[in-house]
């Protein structure tokens, strides 16, 4: 009985000491209470090095939690860890509502012009409807290239388009019988927002929002860093598009053989078989194409083709017309709002800018007193001058304004 | 008188008795070390609602301060003092001085001298907040 009363108060000190020694073993916690939910999170206790993400979501007030998830007083990596949303990439669309969204900050409304969620998860970026439809069609298993089917199941309450669809069902090659069908299934469904990553941490970050927002700098892969920004460069774009080909009588995916990344960004840009004009490669992909053509207008369409355009004479105008501008009046533009996430320029109200065929101001260009226009790059803060079309020798019929009958006479030699 | 063997034995059964009553007594102590610190428990403390900003003397009428501590401006007139709350509206952002109004370096929300919405996305209004001057005629600003 004794031995038993000494076997067990040694036991008892040893549990004892165990607990003092691991209790000592935890990190002293550093508390942050960020403004927009005065809740503590210890967060930076490991934290402490990464670079703050964006100035619009400065730690002090969003601090990690509200975007990561996660346990918010846990000192051990994995219990902290183990509620996270979405792993390293909060903004992957099955988990972006809960990351990203509410009314004032991504699902509001597209009158305050913060509805990014609902558009992105309706646009051809994220369904990849047009590639399914297409396949789908040519193999017989659709009548017309109507979108019926995205990577997940999608519905749009209120369509305002005519090109609009009012909902997709989730692709399921399990019931198709044509093979190609069910071969594009399995190697060409990985692409796109809405999609399952590929397994490996250079992948993490290649889905949601941080596919575009999130892009890699100097020589880490894509991804790879915590940062958000509207500055996209082209090479960005480049981690989905212009990486290759679609190979259709293997059904596989070909990239480019002319990558690693040439040095020369005339080389680099584009695919080696594509024509080009100077601007298209000078400038990057963002500087043109507006948010409405990457992210959506909020409608399901059926292809890209119905959501794009930005067209040459968007600029430039036509032989008859010089392109369309607007002055800036009224201090809520989206404009000020996109010129100050991106303050590549300063924009003033009074000033005038061009504008889209949607009306959309195209905020890093402005007309300059002598008739020719001025366009700041958005990733470079490059500035290039360029003059209208209109008054020149160009010859080109108004209405022909698809990028092919630029690049008859303006496309560059590489 | 008690042989060798005896003495041996005892002193075993002593040197046991001695170990077992030190293990408990160390035990004990650390149990109840450990339960006043569990007893003694802070937990963080509540957030502060009140900042006592100085000597009321330090701003003299007609200035301008601006107390990052809160953060606020602190403004001395005609009227005495009264506060503007510089978070933005929006999202709980440090606003900055911008010409005579403020604006927000996380949005761009911008606001007049008097802290009404000039731009959004913000929509109100900043913050009035509540200046006392303590009977030690320090200045005390209320966030609550």
């Amino acid at each position: 009985m004794k031995r038993l009363i000494a076997l067990g108060s040694a036991l008892l000190l040893l549990a004892i000491v165990a607990a003092w020694w691991a209790n000592s073993r935890q990190p002293k916690p550093i508390v942050l209470i960020p403004t927009l939910t005065g809740k503590p999170e210890y967060c930076l206790t490991c934290h402490s090095d990464l670079p703050e993400i964006s100035k619009s979501h400065p730690i002090k007030t969003f601090g990690c939690v509200i975007c990561h998830g996660g346990e918010a007083l846990a000192l051990n990596a994995d219990l902290a860890h183990s509620t996270m949303r979405g792993g390293a990439n909060p903004s992957d669309l099955s988990v972006v509502q809960e990351s990203c969204g509410g009314s004032s900050c991504h699902s509001g409304t597209a009158e305050q012009n913060n509805n990014h969620i609902q558009r992105v998860l309706t646009s051809v970026q994220a369904t990849y409807a047009g590639a399914i439809t297409n396949i789908l069609y040519t193999y017989g298993a659709e009548g017309d290239l109507t979108a019926r089917f995205g990577i997940r199941a999608v519905a749009d309450a209120q369509v305002t388009t005519s090109t609009g669809v009012p909902a997709l069902q989730a692709f399921d090659p399990a019931g198709a019988s044509n093979p190609a069908i069910q071969k594009f299934a399995v190697n060409c469904l990985f692409c796109h927002l809405n999609a399952q990553p590929l397994p490996g941490p250079q992948f993490d970050r290649l889905s949601g929002c941080a596919a575009c927002h999130t892009p890699g700098i100097g020589s880490l892969p894509p991804g790879q860093i915590h940062k958000l920004t509207t500055a996209i460069p082209y090479t960005q774009c480049n981690t989905c598009h212009n990486r290759g080909n679609y190979d259709l009588r293997a059904m596989a995916f070909v990239p480019r053989s002319d990558q690693p990344q040439a040095a020369d960004r005339v080389q680099n840009y584009y695919q080696p078989i594509a024509q080009f004009t100077k601007c298209e490669y000078e400038l990057d992909c963002i500087d043109c194409h507006t948010r409405t053509e990457a992210m959506g207008d909020g409608d399901i369409h059926s292809n890209e083709t119905q959501i794009q355009y930005i067209q040459c004479r968007t600029c430039h105008g036509t032989p008859t017309q010089l392109p369309s501008t607007k002055m800036l009046t009224d201090p809520n533009d989206i404009a000020f709002r996109q010129a100050q996430l991106n303050p590549v320029v300063d924009l003033e109200l009074g000033q005038t800018v061009i504008v889209t065929d949607k009306g959309e101001p195209m905020w890093n260009t402005r007309v300059l007193p002598d008739g020719t226009y001025q366009l700041v790059g958005k990733a470079t803060g490059q500035v290039f001058t360029f003059r209208p079309v209109m008054g020149s020798g160009c010859t080109q019929n108004g209405i022909d304004q698809s990028s092919a009958y630029c690049h008859t006479c303006h496309a560059v030699q590489r | 008188m008690r042989s060798n063997a005896e003495m041996s034995n005892l002193s075993r059964r002593d040197l046991f008795k001695l170990i077992t009553t030190a293990l408990l007594a160390i035990s004990g102590a650390l149990g109840l070390g450990a339960l006043f610190r569990f007893l003694d428990y802070q937990t963080d403390p509540p957030l502060k609602t009140a900042f006592d900003i100085g000597p009321a003397e330090d701003y003299p009428a007609g200035s301008r301060s601006l107390i990052a501590e809160v953060p606020a401006l602190l403004i001395h007139d005609q009227n005495g003092f009264s506060a503007l709350s510089l978070v933005c509206t929006h999202l709980g952002c440090t606003i900055a001085q911008n010409g005579t109004g403020f604006a927000c370096p996380c949005h761009g929300s911008r606001y007049d001298a008097d802290g009404n919405v000039l731009r959004g996305p913000a929509q109100k209004p900043l913050r009035h907040l509540r200046v006392e001057v303590g009977s030690d005629q320090h200045v005390i600003l209320h966030t609550d």
